[in-house]
């Protein structure tokens, strides 16, 4: 990171161009080895730019931008495909293909690492960050301007705000210090993992969710994909059973599971929710 | 062997173990309920929501341990009867792997979501064939070496097999359902599971069982057996069959728990004066309530994610194995 500035500026102080302008500073091919910078090299670089995103982006259950990376080539995040594609700059995450990053760091190909942020402001910050090194400033201006804008729809106001949990696959939860629960309470929910002793990401049985009193229980969309064990606690009979004491809300995980504009989707859901009877 | 108890009585006695079990299981969980108004709820057709984690949750939970304890146990005793050997459990020897492979076969192939019988069949299938090779490779009676090295490899195979099954399906939790397969769990089991197991279990146990007095002959000697009128072939079939719609179905819906079919007959077989035809029930029975003794456990511990069942067998299951290992090379 630190590295790359001092190349920008450095090519700043001997080519008379500042780095702000775009093109100039701007990496001619970028490579993305992580799900979430895929969607923002994408929709912030210009697609010339675009050397190869994750095999993910093209699956349109899980990503947000399958129909624009079309036709883009993909990569699983090895290290060796990621050479032979010659990139400028490899965009990566924090806590995803870390073998990857290690070896392209090692031969000296320029990785910037993207955070996987737990506020708001982590998610400006990030975009900023993607913005800054495809040589797009301004567009991830744009980007944070119109994500602010929407998520400046008011909560609801009523008597008593609605108890809420979230429950993925495996049983995973939102707790307090999680994106997700900032997205809630913003939205005016009460998030019920966080009177139960639990941090960030964390899983929760069944029981314990169900019996602390949840008036919103938040699950995945439907999602037409592969079969799998994690997803079965989605569908066990009991939520069907629980009529109207517990209504279900579906958000699909695409919406929030990274930084994009479309956090501002998944807000919308969370607000009407949040206002709806009873 | 002339102290062990009456049969009936020891019958009795782990009958009402399994009962206190199966109470204690349904008692303790994550939250706290207040089991006697769920349960009044119940009767009185009210569907509150303790009395829906009651039936929904913790219910199934119970009846589907009970039901995979009783098979794994009654399926140990079966096998070391059929292969006459000490060592013989659906985990140690590959059976229970061979059956999370049929599982996974029908489950992640998504032939499960528009079948749902396909799914226990998958893990019959697989079950029927390990123990049928089992049985080619080191039936009547030979070498306990032969045994294990043939279960070794049956085991490997299927847990290969499984692993690059779940990586080829496209599937992003496919590292962590591994563990669930090769260790098995009842968490978040439903009825619907149960109703899916139940009928092949209890088939599965009728045929096991049919074949106890013949397993009583056969300690006589396969001559002294079949001049008592025993069609051997049949017998066999019987138990081979019988122990791959236990095994098979069983695993198919809890993943494979280990242990439990060396354990409790070795535990057992001195209280049945070393009959194998009657160590079969006690076997079931003794199965049950350690599976269901297990599953408390998981949810007393706290430990989360919740540990896996096969987790808590295993260290229970795997000393005494290497106990039983010592003893038998000690008398050889």
């Amino acid at each position: 990171m630190a590295d790359r500035r001092h190349l920008a500026l450095l090519a700043a102080f001997l080519t008379g161009v500042w780095p702000g302008s775009p093109s100039a500073a701007a990496p001619a091919r970028v490579v993305s080895i992580n799900l979430c910078t895929d969607e923002l090299l994408v929709r912030l670089a210009d697609p010339a730019q675009v050397a190869s995103v994750t095999w993910l982006s093209t699956v349109s259950a899980g990503s947000n931008v399958a129909d624009l990376v079309r036709g883009a080539p993909q990569n699983r995040g090895l290290a060796e495909e990621v050479v032979a594609a010659r990139p400028d700059l490899v965009l990566a995450g924090r806590y995803t293909a870390r073998a990857a990053v290690s070896v392209l760091k090692r031969i000296g190909v320029p990785v910037v690492e993207a955070d996987a942020p737990r506020t708001l402001d982590q998610v400006k910050t990030e975009i900023r960050r993607v913005a800054d090194a495809v040589g797009h400033s301004d567009r991830g201006e744009a980007m944070i301007a119109e994500l602010e804008r929407r998520l400046a729809r008011p909560a609801p106001v009523r008597e008593r705000s609605l108890r809420a949990a979230v429950l993925r696959p495996n049983g995973f939860t939102a707790g307090p210090g999680s994106l997700s629960d900032e997205l809630m309470r913003r939205a005016g929910l009460v998030n019920v993992a966080a009177e139960l002793k639990l941090d960030n990401y964390g899983q929760l049985p069944l029981e314990t969710i169900l019996l602390a009193g949840v008036d919103l229980l938040i699950v995945d969309g439907d999602r037409p994909g592969p079969p799998a064990l994690a997803t079965e606690v989605l569908s066990h009979p009991i939520l069907a059973k629980l009529g109207d004491r517990v209504r279900v809300v579906k958000i699909p995980p695409k919406l929030w599971t990274c930084y994009g504009p479309s956090i501002a989707d998944a807000y919308d859901i969370l607000v009407d929710a949040a206002g709806s009877a009873p | 062997m002339s102290e062990a108890p009456p049969y009936g009585a020891l019958v009795g006695a782990l009958m009402a173990l399994v009962v206190a079990a199966f109470v204690a299981s349904v008692t303790v969980g994550y939250a706290a309920v207040d089991v006697g108004g769920a349960v009044a709820d119940i009767f009185a057709g009210r569907s509150s929501l303790g009395a829906l984690v009651l039936t929904e949750l913790r219910l199934p939970r119970a009846i589907m341990g009970t039901l995979v304890g009783f098979s794994l146990g009654l399926a140990g005793a079966a096998m070391q009867g059929l292969l006459r050997n000490p060592l013989a459990d659906a985990g140690v020897i590959g059976v229970s792997g061979a059956a999370a492979f049929g599982a996974v076969m029908a489950f992640y192939s998504g032939v499960s979501a528009t079948f749902a019988l396909a799914l226990p069949i998958g893990g019959i299938l697989g079950a029927g064939l390990a123990v049928a090779l089992l049985y080619a490779l080191a039936g009547r009676g030979s070498a306990t070496m032969t045994l294990i090295l043939a279960g070794v490899a049956i085991n490997s195979l299927a847990g290969a097999l499984t692993a690059l099954a779940l990586n080829l399906s496209l599937n992003p939790y496919a590292a962590m359902e591994v563990m669930f397969w090769l260790m098995g769990s009842l968490a978040d089991r439903s009825l619907s599971h149960v109703q899916l197991a139940a009928p092949l279990l209890v088939v599965g146990w009728l045929m096991i069982l049919a074949s106890g007095p013949a397993l009583d002959a056969l300690t006589l000697g396969e001559d002294t057996a079949a001049s008592l009128g025993f069609d051997l072939g049949r017998v066999r079939l019987l138990l081979i069959c019988g122990t791959a719609l236990a095994v098979g179905a069983s695993v198919a819906v809890t993943g494979a728990i280990g242990f439990v079919g060396l354990v409790i007959p070795h535990l057992l077989r001195p209280l049945v004066g070393g009959r194998p035809g009657r160590l079969l029930l006690v076997s079931g029975l003794g199965g049950a309530a350690l599976v269901l003794g297990a599953d408390i456990g998981v949810r007393l511990v706290g430990v989360r994610p919740e540990l896996k069942l096969g987790v808590v067998t295993a260290l229970i299951g795997a000393p005494f194995f290497l106990v039983l290992l010592w003893r038998l090379r000690r008398e050889a």
